[in-house]
């Protein structure tokens, strides 16, 4: 087996802008990196847009519905409207079963977002962040709601003004005690976070508490800056929402006093904005830029930050993003049209995480969940619980610092897959293919395989259908043999022309389960392999 | 920091070298014969890494340093009359009825103030420290990987095979553990469920150098290992057994041991088993607002305590308690002071706890020493550097020679006697477990000797090394068992010193340190 730190080849880090041939290929690299998977016709109008038009289209946040209430425990708000301006019942126990009501509603809303993204950075980038600031569910669903909405609002807005909003989110506030830092006893979590994972980030330790780009000083000064926030609201029967308000009193009053690596400036006491001027000081330092350029460039291009890769890539984006003042639209721009995020070397350079398993065996079909609305959510919660058992529940990170695949070197994202999650996946491909689906109240959920392949470029064609699946599925081109494999699986071992036969019956009767159910089961059968073959969990 | 030096220089390692008197231990006492595995081959390792940072001076509380806790943390501790007595120095949380039996029964060892030089006191980045044994940054295997490595230098390639048909370590859980990443691939293997059956396809590219080909050859080999492991996990589970009735189904903990019980006594060959429990980051809520005996951190500590002590026991109902030994670590213990959120934020060093029934000693080190002014940040310093731990656990449980050892860690290895007792030839006449000690050792002023005797006469003498007697400790009639004598050696200068105990069934000598 060779190391990862030994592999080579010519890798362009080049980020002038592509100039090569523009084909599926390409395409299809742009949009499995910034979508949970794309469809077949999605990439083909992709290469007729070109890739100037392509990123311009991605990198847009789209608008997005409300979480919707559906579960009988929730009774403030009326089923099919949003609970999130709703208060709460007095009684605790009601109260406790209406949070899980919207808390289900919230992750029913967060998985439907993805599965319904279409050609948008937007979700990709919400789990970016999600990941970043790794706060966990509230315990107030309208404080959650109130936090995903702020990661969307910002998904590619200004970084500074993102850490200022993100620093009195009730959620936040809550997460890492800033709602109980006060002046009569600072609590440094916030403070130390910050730092280490949300800005400046921590270099090597180089003297006691001393960690090359701020000291325990910086955060103990940090500490009394953040103090005098609470929040208010939380589970109330009269306040419609949760807020973090500011308490003078509660304020530490000093001057704080920043180490050297903040040029020991020091910070006059401000009130509530006072937290603003600490988060201007940090974002002074331009080692800001690199560490979330080097975040971004982890989640979008590959883990492995060569000397090159760090001269090269790294410094570039952060200029950009100084050039910019931390809009972060421009940074990634720049990315995905330069000639290094083509080069071949990363093609299927990053292991799937499991929500890209899971949306990534439904989106290229469209497949979405079109039952009754209780039926639809308890369907999207039941694939939430698929991604958690194979290592990310979306709501609730493992730590403050994210999931480890993404952060944790050498093996980065091949911590996604062990003996046990690889057997999750697998048993997902299976049961959304080969079994009776996702059952819900009755109803059963699978992959949708006759959309998929009405939509190919020539679905009677069995060599085409499985050209193109690999398009769609695929980050590299399988080998002969292993196509070869899946045609036969298509054609059950029968010459080419069976499955045109048969195909082109289904077609001109579609509606009759006799022709469709033969055509649906062989593409069900080519997808069952397809989801389970290493190659596939890679993008 | 006078201490400081002089304990990390001198007295540990004076402790850890062989007594001048050793051998004193051995007259008289009774021929048996008892079934010792020599054989570290067989021997398993239990670790339970308690997540996000456990507030030590909650779990093992210096009894002697209660008046200034009180100053710095009065709304986390625990009031007195609730803690339970270990020693007169030293008390465990209420919860911890489980480890205290242990303790009293000689399989519990509490090691005080493990750390590590200029702690580092982000999760991360302290968590990859205890993972690595290493504080270079650039080190990216596990301390256990790097010992594997050197055993087994082409993991994965080849493996499972005849000579070694099951994993190496074993993660409970859906992760695999950095403590074992090797240089290729991780050693432990994530088992959340040792009873499922397990066929996965693989097809596979060939690793052409690319970032691609070595996931290809990454998930490939996963693939194939995992249909074989299972194979073999699954019949060890199904083999195994577990007798004892002390788990509670309700604690996770619990029944992840139990299922390790198993697969250990259905006779998976596997060294290492690795728990995790999440939760111990409390910087709110610690306590209950309401009651300080009760709260999160109240709830993880009995899990733990819970849990060990009925693995423990059902070890011992297997009659596999002498090849199994463990131990618990966290990445920081918090600091002194408390914050007004009823919780701690991030500190320094913290107990480790070992358990097993070849454990050497009940308490290595002494209680730390807590300032009577509240200074924000401060915490225990370090006393032990846990990768010493690391090292003579090494030593004494896979019985890996001293030579392989040093090159495994950066630092000059102190040795400690950890989980020794055990490793004395079939030819030995005496179990290691029922020889004297003294604890903690080395001491401030107060310790306690604890002994085993026939119901006779006993009369423990304090001396010199000069061999002049300095005290008499106990001079009475005793029923046969173990007995614990707690004294007090206030005043006495720093040194070395003997505490003899004297009985008709034999004379015991055992060495001590006494430090200022």
């Amino acid at each position: 087996m060779i190391p990862d730190n030994n592999v080579v080849g010519e890798v362009s880090t080049n980020m002038d802008p592509y100039i090569g041939a523009w084909t599926k290929e390409q395409a299809a690299h742009l949009l499995r990196r910034s979508t949970f998977g794309p469809t077949f016709q999605q990439i083909t109008n992709a290469v007729a847009a070109g890739m100037n038009a392509t990123v311009t289209n991605l990198l847009q946040i789209p608008a997005t519905g409300l979480p919707l209430s559906y579960d009988p425990n929730e009774t403030i708000s009326t089923t099919g409207s949003t609970w999130i301006n709703s208060v709460y019942p007095s009684d605790v126990t009601s109260a406790q079963l209406h949070e899980n009501a919207r808390i289900k509603s919230l992750g029913a809303w967060l998985m439907k977002r993805i599965n319904t993204e279409n050609t948008t950075i937007a979700e990709k980038m919400c789990l970016f962040w999600q990941n970043h600031f790794a706060a966990t569910l509230a315990p107030d669903a309208r404080a959650s709601y109130t936090y995903h909405t702020l990661i969307r609002t910002h998904a590619l807005g200004n970084f500074k003004q993102f850490v200022k909003d993100m620093t009195i989110d009730p959620t936040m506030l809550l997460f890492l005690n800033g709602a109980t830092n006060t002046l009569y006893s600072p609590n440094e979590n916030y403070a130390r976070e910050i730092l280490e994972l949300f800005t400046i980030g921590k270099g090597p330790q180089i003297g006691p508490g001393d960690y090359t780009n701020y000291t325990e000083e910086d955060v103990a000064a940090g500490a009394k800056v953040f103090t005098g926030y609470i929040v208010e609201g939380l589970r109330s029967t009269t306040l419609t929402s949760v807020v973090s308000t500011y308490y003078d009193l509660l304020h530490d009053q000093t001057t704080k006093q920043l180490s050297v690596h903040f040029g020991n400036q020091t910070i006059a006491a401000n009130g509530a904005t006072e937290y603003a001027d600490y988060i201007d000081l940090i974002f002074q330092q331009e080692q800001v830029a690199h560490f979330i350029s080097t975040k971004l460039y982890r989640y979008f291009v590959n883990y492995d930050i060569t000397t090159e890769v760090q001269t090269n890539v790294i410094t570039i984006m952060a200029q950009t993003m100084l050039d910019n003042n931390y809009e972060i639209l421009p940074v990634l721009q720049q990315l995905f049209k330069s000639q290094h995020f083509y080069d071949i070397a990363f093609r299927g350079a990053i292991i799937r995480n499991p929500l890209e398993v899971v949306f990534g065996m439904f989106n290229p079909s469209q497949s979405v969940p079109n039952f009754s609305l209780a039926t639809n959510s308890d369907m999207y919660i039941s694939m939430y619980y698929y991604a958690q058992t194979m290592g990310q529940a979306y709501g609730t990170p493992p730590s403050v610092a994210g999931w480890i695949a993404y952060y944790q070197a050498p093996a980065f994202s091949k911590l996604w897959v062990n003996s046990t999650t690889i057997k999750s996946r697998f048993d997902l491909a299976n049961y959304i293919t080969l079994y009776t689906g996702i059952p819900v109240n009755g109803s059963n959920f699978k992959v949708d395989a006759l959309t998929l392949v009405n939509g190919l470029s020539a679905p009677n064609n069995a060599v085409a259908v499985i050209d193109d699946l690999c398009t769609v599925f695929f980050p590299k081109a399988l080998s002969v043999s292993q196509k070869t494999l899946l045609k036969l699986i298509l054609t059950g071992g029968l010459p080419d022309f069976e499955w045109t036969v048969d195909y082109d019956a289904y077609a001109a009767d579609p509606t009759n389960a006799a022709v469709s159910n033969p055509v649906k089961s062989k593409i069900e059968q080519v997808l069952s392999r397809i989801f389970q073959m290493p190659e596939f969990q890679t993008i | 920091m006078k201490r400081r030096s002089f304990l990390k220089n001198m007295t540990l390692a004076s402790v850890a070298a062989p007594f001048a008197l050793n051998g004193m231990n051995y007259q008289g006492v009774a021929k048996k014969l008892f079934n010792y595995s020599k054989s570290a081959e067989d021997r398993v390792l239990v670790i339970i890494r308690l997540n996000g940072g456990n507030d030590g001076l909650n779990t093992v509380i210096p009894l002697d340093q209660y008046e200034n806790l009180l100053l710095q943390r009065p709304n986390v501790i625990i009031p007195q009359p609730n803690i339970i007595q270990v020693t007169p120095e030293i008390g465990f949380h209420p919860v911890m009825t489980g480890m205290n039996t242990m303790f009293n029964e000689g399989t519990l060892t509490i090691i005080q103030n493990v750390g590590y030089p200029e702690q580092n006191r982000s999760h991360f980045r302290s968590m990859d420290i205890w993972s690595t044994g290493m504080l270079d940054v650039a080190e990216t295997r596990g301390w256990l990987g790097r010992y594997f490595d050197g055993v087994y230098p082409n993991y994965p390639d080849g493996y499972p095979n005849a000579t070694n048909p099951d994993p190496f370590a074993i993660s409970m859980g859906y992760e695999v553990s950095s403590t074992c990443q090797g240089l290729m691939a991780n050693f432990s293997h994530a088992v959340s469920d040792p009873y499922a059956a397990v066929n996965l396809v693989n097809t596979g590219t060939a690793n052409d150098g690319s970032y691609y080909g070595s996931h290809m050859e990454y998930l490939s080999i996963l693939i194939n290992q995992t249909n074989q492991y299972a194979d073999t996990i699954n019949a060890a589970a199904n083999a195994g057994s577990s007798l004892s009735t002390l788990y509670d189904t309700n604690n996770p903990l619990a029944m992840q041991l139990r299922n390790v019980a198993k697969m250990i006594s259905g006779g998976l060959k596997t060294k290492v088993y690795i728990l995790n429990v999440d939760g111990f980051d409390t910087h709110d809520s610690q306590v209950s607002s309401t009651s300080p005996i009760t709260g999160n951190h109240a709830d993880l500590l009995k899990r733990l305590s819970d849990a060990v002590s009925a693995f423990q026991n059902d070890l011992g109902l297997l009659g596999i308690a002498n090849r199994v030994a463990g131990f618990t670590f966290s990445e920081f213990g918090r600091q002194i002071a408390s914050n007004a959120s009823f919780g701690t934020d991030h500190g320094d060093a913290a107990p480790m706890f070992l358990f097993g029934s070849c454990i050497n000693s009940g308490i290595i080190g002494p209680n730390p020493v807590i300032s009577n002014a509240v200074n924000a940040q401060d915490a225990v310093p370090m006393q032990i550097d846990f990768r010493d731990v690391y090292a003579s656990i090494l030593k004494d449980w896979f019985e890996v020679p001293e030579s392989e050892i040093q090159p495994l860690f950066e630092q000059t290895i102190t040795y400690y006697q950890v989980l020794g007792a055990c490793n004395v030839g079939l030819d030995e006449l005496v179990d290691e477990r029922d020889k004297g000690i003294v604890y903690p050792n080395p001491m401030l002023n107060n310790a306690t000797v604890r002994f085993k005797c026939q119901s006779e006469w006993v009369k423990i003498e304090l001396i010199d090394s000069n061999g002049r007697t300095i005290k008499q400790l106990y001079d009475s009639n005793l029923a046969q068992g173990i007995h614990h004598v707690p004294f007090e050696l206030h005043g006495l200068k720093a040194g070395n010193y003997f505490v003899n105990v004297n009985k008709a069934s034999g004379k015991e000598t055992i060495a001590l340190v006494k430090i200022d």
